[in-house]
């Protein structure tokens, strides 16, 4: 049962040949590919790495924009705001300054007819009241006499009646 | 059914072959062979079938010998992938009937035992020079009495163990199949699938302790 011969030997070289071949057959090719797949790996998470990076900061970039333009909004509002309030009172301001030059003005008109019509009326008077002693008294009256009593007279009238005329 | 023990010889060139154990062990490397081919024949990034178990096979003994040898042994590990493949072909190939495992004779285990004890020292001497034959006298100088049995009881045992293994688990599967009738399989079955286990067990012990054996001439000496 246990007996050595050449066998031996024989088996040693089958088993050296079988290294060699195995190892052109089988091991050098697996081996590359192992060595290929481990670099492809390498590289695909790298890339994921760099990829995950470049998202992160476009989206930092994003919300950043987002920001300011929201800030841009708000103040391009805040403007528009202002300037409308601004507009408001100023022609508020201006109605009112208006409204009151009008009435000013409307008031010296009054003002400068009335004492027109009261010119107007005075001398009227004068005459009216003239004519109306001189066919009452006739005579035995000099002018000048005459003249100073109607003058009294319608100074009174003045006071009395005048300013009360509606206008 | 060959006669337990007695084996059929051819002479050539004035010396003795166990023809059956030559015949098994070219049909294991044509196996194997046959394996690597298969594996390597259409060789994908994204692994499938038989390329996913090859290379499983040979990343897990590149670890090996990464763990056992460091850096300096990777080249061994075409040795270290052909002999576990091989051993495994051969103990397996014994349990299919007709069959006989290669290593059921000494011839191949006793030679395979010796080639790697032969690479060990070869390439001790090639590695570290006289400081490998020094380590064989330390601590001290008689120690070297020691470690000569020590490295002559290395090829031994290797190459006993494996061959007891699987002979004796060829034998009983014989034993086996004369004393229990053909209706009542299981012990033969049972034996069998221990059988196979035992054949991958024993390659893997085999590669291991050569992997050791390597790694005291390769791997750089720490003192």
């Amino acid at each position: 049962m246990i007996d050595i011969n050449a066998t031996l030997v024989a088996q040693m070289l089958n088993f050296l040949i079988l290294v060699v071949v195995l190892r052109l057959v089988a091991y050098k090719p697996i081996v590359k590919m192992l060595k290929e797949r481990e670099e492809r790996i390498a590289g695909s998470i790298e890339k994921a790495d760099a990829d995950m990076a470049e998202a992160e900061a476009v989206l930092k970039d994003y919300k950043a924009q987002l920001a300011s333009a929201r800030v841009k909004a708000q103040d391009i509002m805040d403007k528009a705001e202002k300037r409308a309030q601004d507009e408001h009172s100023a022609k508020i301001q201006e109605t009112h300054s208006e409204i009151k030059q009008m009435k000013e003005a409307a008031q010296q008109q009054i003002q400068r007819e009335r004492s027109q019509a009261v010119e107007q009326l005075k001398s009227q008077m004068v005459v009216l009241s003239m004519a109306a002693a001189q066919k009452i008294v006739s005579k035995n009256m000099d002018a000048a006499e005459n003249e100073a009593l109607i003058g009294e007279f319608i100074d009174q009238l003045d006071k009395d009646k005048i300013g009360d005329l509606p206008c | 059914m060959h006669e337990i023990g007695v084996r059929e010889t051819v002479q050539f060139a004035g010396l003795t072959f166990n023809w059956e154990t030559l015949v098994m062990t070219w049909i294991t490397m044509a196996i194997v062979i046959a394996i690597g081919f298969l594996a390597s024949r259409s060789l994908k990034l994204v692994p499938t079938g038989a390329q996913n178990v090859v290379e499983i096979l040979i990343v897990w003994l590149r670890e090996q010998v990464h763990n056992n040898l460091g850096t300096r042994g990777d080249f061994l590990t075409p040795l270290i992938v052909t002999l576990f493949l091989f051993l495994v072909i051969s103990n397996w190939l014994g349990l299919v009937p007709q069959m006989a495992s290669p290593t059921n004779d000494l011839n191949t285990t006793l030679g395979l035992a010796l080639l790697m004890v032969l690479i060990v020292h070869v390439l001790g001497i090639y590695m570290k020079g006289m400081h490998y034959i020094q380590h064989f006298f330390k601590p001290v100088a008689p120690f070297v009495v020691i470690n000569a049995i020590e490295e002559v009881a290395k090829p031994i045992t290797l190459s006993f163990r494996l061959f007891g293994n699987i002979m004796a688990g060829e034998i009983l599967i014989i034993i086996l199949l004369k004393l229990v009738p053909i209706w009542m399989p299981i012990p033969s079955v049972v034996w069998l699938a221990f059988s196979i286990f035992i054949g991958g067990v024993q390659a893997f012990i085999f590669t291991s302790l050569s992997l050791a054996y390597l790694a005291n001439a390769v791997k750089e000496s720490e003192d």
